[in-house]
C-alpha cells in the first residue's frame, strides 16, 4: 500500500477504502461455518412450520387455536386479493408515521435544549420524570374522550409514547458529549445556533437513534391497542375484529403482519443509520 | 503599530504604553477556586508580557495552574483578579484559537470539515475556505484522508488534524495545551518539526504549555518556568537558537544540555514541592 503523504512512523488504523471490507483474512477461515450457521437459521423456523402442520393434521394440536400454516397462508392470501390486508397495513403505518412525526420532532427540540441549559433542564425534568412512568395504554381513554374515535387520537397517543423516549434519549445524548467539544466550539466563535447545529445534535445522534428504534417498537404497541378499542381499519382492528368473529386465522395473518413490519422497520432503521451516521458505522460493527 | 489603544479581553483598560510591541500582557492575574471546604488559589499573581511573534513555552510542575491560565486566555474560563491584554492587528481575525491536549477533533465530521471549523464559524466564504482547508491537509500530509473521520485515524493523525484546525482559522494568537502529550516518542517528534515548520512560516504569537523540559528548549524562544501550587512565575529563561531548527541537531548540542540542566534546577524543587503536597493531601 503507498502511503504518500504519510510521515513515516505514523500508524494508519484503517485505510478510507476499506472500510466496509473489515478484515477479510479471517472471514475466509470462518466461511464454512459461517454457511452452515446461516443454512440453519433458515431452515430451523422452517422445520418447526412443518412440525406444525403434520400435528395439526394428526389432531396432536387443536387447529380452533393454532390453525394449520397452509390455512393462514390461503386465508393471508385471500385477504391480499381483496385488498383488505393493504387498507388495514396502510391505515396502520399512516397512523403511527404521524404519531412518530408529531412525537418526535418536539421531543427532538426540547431534548437538544435541555441537554445544552441546565437552568431549562432543572426546570422541565421533575415533569418528566413524574410523567415518564405512567404506562402510555392508561392514558388511552383519556386521550380518546379528548380527541374522539377519529385519526387524531391514534396519532396522539402514538405521539406520547414516541416523545419521551425521544426526548429522554436525545437529552442523555447531549449530556454525553465530552466538554471538549463543547469548549472547542467555544474557542472557535460558535453561535449558540452553531452549538446545536455542529454539536449537540450530531454529538447526539447516536443516541437519538436509539431513542428512535424505541420508540418505533413502542408505536407498534400503542396503535395496536388504541386499533382494538375504537378503530374501524387497522392491523389492531383486524386481530381485534377476528376475535370477535373468531375467524382465528386471519388473527395470525395480523400477528405475522406485525412481526414483519417491526422487522422491516428495524432494517429501514439500520440503514438510515448507516447513512446518517457514518463516522459511527464502524463502532457498531466491531 | 497598536500599542495603548490594543483591544481587551477582560475589558479593561491598557494604559502603560510598552516599548517593544506586545502581543499579550498578562497583569495581576489570580485564579481563586471554591472548593465546597474552602479556597483554593490556583494562579497567584502572574505577569507575564509576550512580544508579537514569540512563541512561548511555559513548563510547571503538574498542578501548577498552567492549563487555568491557557484556559482563561482562551476565554474558556474567568480570571479573579487581574487583567489580559490582547493587542489585535486584524479585526477580521479572531484573537486566539486553541490546540487542546486530549483528543479534540469533532469525531462526526470529516478531517476537512474539522479544519474548517473555525473559517465557518467565522462566515469565511466557501472557496476561500476551502482553499485554506486544502492548503492545510496538505501541510500536514493528510491529503488522502481529507474526506475521512477521525476514527479512521491514527492518535497522531488526528493531533495534526488539531493543529490544521487551529492554523487554518489564522487567530493572532495560538494557544496550545500540550497537544503532544499523548504521543509516543517518535510521533512527538515529528509533530514538533511538522509545527515548527508551520509556524516559521507564520509567525504567529504562541503559548504553549508542557511539563516537558526538552519540548520547551526545542520549540521556544523563551520558557517561563512556574512554582508548584500555586502557580506563580518562577524564572523566564531565554532560548536563543538559531531558527529554522531541527529537532535532533538541537539537541546535540552542548547549550541544549546546559539549558535543560538549568530549567531543570529551577523546576527540580517545584516539583519536589508538588510531590510532597500531593503525600499530604
Amino acid at each position: 500500500m503507498s502511503m504518500q503523504g504519510l510521515a513515516e512512523g505514523d500508524v494508519v488504523a484503517v485505510h478510507p477504502g476499506e472500510i466496509s471490507l473489515g478484515a477479510p483474512k479471517q472471514q475466509r477461515v470462518h466461511i464454512r461455518g459461517d454457511v452452515a450457521e446461516r443454512l440453519l437459521s433458515i431452515f430451523s423456523p422452517l422445520l418447526l412450520l412443518v412440525l406444525w402442520e403434520v400435528l395439526v393434521r394428526t389432531s396432536l394440536l387443536d387447529a380452533r387455536f393454532f390453525p394449520p400454516p397452509t390455512g393462514i397462508v390461503s386465508t393471508f392470501g385471500s385477504l391480499v386479493a381483496s385488498g383488505e390486508l393493504w387498507n388495514h397495513l396502510s391505515a396502520s403505518i399512516v397512523r403511527i408515521l404521524w404519531g412518530f412525526a408529531l412525537g418526535s420532532t418536539p421531543a427532538l427540540i426540547l431534548g437538544l435544549i435541555m441537554g445544552l441549559s441546565p437552568i431549562i433542564r432543572a426546570a422541565i425534568n421533575p415533569m418528566i420524570a413524574a410523567t415518564y412512568p405512567i404506562p402510555k395504554i392508561a392514558i388511552l381513554p383519556l386521550i380518546m374522550l379528548i380527541f374522539g374515535l377519529g385519526e387524531m387520537s391514534k396519532y396522539v397517543i402514538v405521539a406520547i409514547g414516541v416523545f419521551f423516549l425521544v426526548l429522554i434519549n436525545t437529552m442523555a445524548g447531549v449530556m454525553n458529549i465530552e466538554q471538549i467539544y463543547l469548549d472547542v466550539g467555544k474557542n472557535f466563535g460558535a453561535s449558540r445556533k452553531d452549538m446545536y447545529l455542529t454539536i449537540a445534535f450530531p454529538g447526539a445522534l447516536p443516541l437519538i437513534f436509539a431513542g428512535l428504534r424505541l420508540g418505533w417498537g413502542v408505536a407498534l404497541l400503542l396503535i395496536v391497542a388504541a386499533e382494538f378499542v375504537g378503530a374501524k381499519s387497522g392491523i389492531g382492528y383486524l386481530i381485534w375484529q377476528s376475535w370477535q368473529t373468531f375467524s382465528v386465522e386471519a388473527m395470525y395473518v395480523g400477528l405475522i403482519i406485525i412481526s414483519v413490519l417491526g422487522y422491516i422497520s428495524s432494517l429501514v432503521l439500520d440503514e438510515l443509520e448507516r447513512i446518517l451516521i457514518p463516522w459511527k458505522s464502524l463502532h457498531l460493527k466491531s | 503599530m497598536t500599542q495603548a489603544n490594543g483591544k481587551t479581553s477582560e475589558g479593561t483598560k491598557a494604559t502603560a504604553v510598552t516599548r517593544a510591541p506586545a502581543k499579550v500582557r498578562i497583569e495581576g492575574l489570580y485564579k481563586i477556586f471554591d472548593v465546597g471546604h474552602g479556597k483554593v488559589t490556583a494562579l497567584d499573581n502572574v505577569n507575564i508580557t509576550i512580544p508579537d511573534g514569540e512563541f512561548l513555552c511555559i513548563v510547571g510542575p503538574s498542578g501548577c495552574g498552567k492549563t487555568t491560565l491557557l484556559r482563561i486566555l482562551a476565554g474558556l474560563e474567568t480570571a479573579s483578579e487581574g487583567n489580559i491584554i490582547m493587542t489585535q492587528r486584524d479585526k477580521s481575525k479572531p484573537m486566539n484559537s486553541m490546540i487542546f491536549q486530549e483528543q479534540s477533533v469533532f469525531p462526526w465530521m470529516t478531517v476537512q470539515d474539522n479544519i474548517a471549523y473555525g473559517l465557518r464559524m467565522r462566515g469565511v466564504d466557501r472557496k476561500e475556505s476551502a482553499e485554506k482547508v486544502d492548503f492545510y491537509v496538505r501541510k500536514i500530509g493528510l491529503l488522502k484522508f481529507a474526506k475521512a473521520y477521525p476514527h479512521q485515524l491514527s492518535g497522531g493523525m488526528k493531533q495534526r488534524v488539531s493543529v490544521a484546525r487551529a492554523f487554518a482559522n489564522d487567530p493572532e494568537v495560538l494557544l496550545m495545551d500540550e497537544p503532544f502529550a499523548a504521543l509516543d516518542e517518535q510521533n512527538k517528534v515529528l509533530l514538533q518539526e511538522e509545527l515548527l515548520r508551520i509556524w516559521e512560516e507564520t509567525r504567529k504569537t504562541v503559548i504553549f504549555i508542557t511539563h516537558s523540559i526538552d519540548e520547551a528548549i526545542v520549540l521556544g524562544d523563551r520558557v517561563i518556568v512556574m512554582t508548584a501550587h500555586p502557580g506563580r512565575v518562577k524564572a523566564d529563561v531565554r532560548v536563543d537558537f538559531p531558527r529554522p531548527r531541527k529537532v535532533y541537531e538541537l539537541r546535540a548540542q552542548p547549550k541544549y544540555g546546559e539549558l535543560a540542566y538549568k530549567i531543570w534546577d529551577l523546576l527540580r524543587d517545584e516539583v519536589l514541592k508538588a510531590k510532597r503536597e500531593e503525600g499530604t493531601e
